[in-house]
């Protein structure tokens, strides 16, 4: 037994400066230009900022009855699917499929809804501009929740629960004669509750954060393989080119070459569609519903361009949460995020529109180099999701 | 031939030449990068001053005629990444201010690199086009 326990000892004193070097593993050499790349990431969480396109934005009240909207199944034309039907927190407010199943299978991937709040564009095609304006598409869309604004109206005004919710968030009763406006309401309180769906700090923030103070220890707690597949990111894979900033997202469109039929005979044509849904939109923030009477939120909107090149483009995702976000792109064309990495290391430019992004190349990562920038995508989650389901959904208004 | 004199014939000599020497002076209070073409000299600045990334952003303009030149009848202004081969996602509007002045708005630089900003002045049926480049990091 003796002899056994010092054996033990001896492999784990053995082991100990192994694990020393594995745990305060060091800091790759990064240059100065790297540095102020890997900076750029950050800091996170962003300073959050009320709507002012939406007067109940950040109103306790309305992010209370948007929470009680959001698992409404009796929204639905059917009463059968809600909000968060496809949009399941304990999916990081995603379905894990490849495309959407609301009425019918879609021809998308269903966004997942962290970070929500500093979007500019919603949706893949980018074809609402504001988060309300977002909330109000898939209730009217036949293929997903398939209701009408009578139906959303007539619900709020009739049920007593969700009524009391209303007059709380909105000041006002719920006997609003017109039913659009209301359906409006319901879509600015969805969207008050969504916008406290925000990613905590990774490991990634960490580092970037100790880089910044000059903590060489702290920024050491960042694993090689990480750090390596930073370097990789920033540099020869090009990613942060259009993954850029502390959402690692420009939230604008780009054609990568995935395929963009959907079915066998037809196209999903997206941004184009997008703009051109967004333009014809009642709800878009040139209209009538944007409670910022100066619209200055509607920059993008009055200035945005329609062009051929827009078509086949789709808007690029942010990569926080990235390990829980699968399948990726925008119609689910990859199952893992080693498919993804794979696909733009040995990208086929011949795919890519001939006015498409001219900084597409393949950049052909050996197997280490695949695994480290796996494992640096990896470190821009946030596991620890802390959402539970009773935040929302009990009868908490009389 | 007194100096004054003197200067007077050089002002009048530098406007004749239209272009180099001879350009006029944009009234953009507080200044910005002057652009040269050869009936036209403009002058622009950023607001905000250092341009974002991934952020809408406006431009000041001045605009002024060289001596003999048409007051320009339009002004647009475009950007483009030549590298990448693609422009903005944004199509600025102009706006006619007082005194020569423009106001641009709506521009946006999506994408980090070399942006390559257009501004195309128009009248008498020519175009005078000045470009410039700005790193966007």
């Amino acid at each position: 037994m003796i002899r056994r326990l010092l054996h033990i000892v001896l492999i784990a004193a053995a082991a100990l400066p192994w694990w020393s070097r594995a745990h305060d593993g060091g800091v790759l050499d990064f240059t100065a230009d790297e540095l102020r790349r890997i900076q750029q990431h950050g800091p996170w969480p962003q300073a959050w900022s009320a709507d002012p396109s939406n007067r109940v934005s950040g109103k306790p009240a309305a992010i209370d009855f948007g929470a009680q909207l959001f698992f409404e199944p009796r929204v639905s034309g059917s009463g059968t699917l809600a909000c968060g039907s496809c949009h399941v927190p304990e999916r990081d407010w995603s379905d894990g499929l490849a495309r959407g199943v609301g009425m019918q299978t879609l021809d998308r991937n269903t966004p997942n809804l962290v970070n929500v709040r500093y979007h500019r564009w919603y949706g893949w095609d980018g074809a609402a501009d504001s988060l309300w304006a977002q909330s109000i598409r898939p209730i009217l869309n036949a293929k997903e929740l398939a209701s009408t604004p009578q139906r959303v109206a007539d619900l709020v005004r009739k049920d007593a629960e969700l009524a009391c919710h209303y007059a709380r968030a909105f000041d006002r009763t719920a006997a609003v004669p017109d039913d659009e406006a209301l359906l409006v309401d319901v879509g600015k309180a969805l969207a008050a509750f969504q916008e406290t769906i925000v990613a905590a700090r990774t490991r990634f923030d960490e580092f970037r954060d100790a880089l910044a103070r000059g903590d060489r220890a702290g920024a050491a707690r960042y694993s090689i393989p990480a750090q390596r597949g930073l370097r990789i990111f920033i540099g020869k894979g090009n990613c942060s080119t259009c993954h850029t900033g502390p959402r690692f997202t420009n939230g604008e469109f780009h054609d990568t070459g995935i395929p963009y039929f959907a079915g066998t005979a037809r196209v999903d044509p997206g941004r184009y569609e997008g703009i051109r849904q967004l333009r014809e939109s009642r709800f878009n923030l040139l209209g009538r519903y944007n409670d910022d009477p100066a619209r200055t939120t509607a920059v993008a909107t009055r200035h945005v361009d329609l062009g051929h090149r827009n078509f086949g483009e789709f808007k690029v995702p942010s990569l926080r949460n990235a390990a829980l976000t699968g399948p990726y792109m925008h119609n689910g064309h990859f199952g893992t995020l080693r498919e993804v990495v794979r696909y733009y290391s040995e990208i086929d430019v011949d795919r890519l529109h001939a006015d498409g992004e001219q900084i597409l190349k393949p950049f052909t990562l050996s197997a280490r180099e695949t695994d480290d920038l796996i494992v640096f995508l990896e470190s821009l989650t946030d596991f620890r999701t802390d959402w539970r389901r009773s935040k929302g959904g009990e009868p908490t208004c009389r | 031939m007194n100096a004054r004199s003197f200067a007077g014939l050089a002002a009048g000599l530098m406007a004749a030449c239209g272009t180099g020497a001879a350009a006029c002076v944009p009234d953009l209070p507080g200044g910005g990068r002057k652009l040269e073409s050869a009936r036209y000299t403009l002058m622009y600045r950023a607001l905000p001053e250092k341009i974002p990334m991934g952020r809408h952003f406006s431009l000041e303009l001045a605009v002024c005629a060289s001596a003999g030149a048409p007051l320009p009848e339009s002004v647009s202004v475009d950007a483009r990444m030549p590298e990448h081969r693609h422009g903005m996602n944004y199509r600025a509007s102009v706006t006619r201010e007082a005194g020569g002045r423009y106001r641009a708005d709506g521009l946006m630089f999506h994408m980090p690199g070399r942006w390559e900003l257009v501004f195309d002045l128009r009248a008498a049926g020519r175009t005078d086009r000045m470009t410039h480049s700005e790193l966007i990091e």
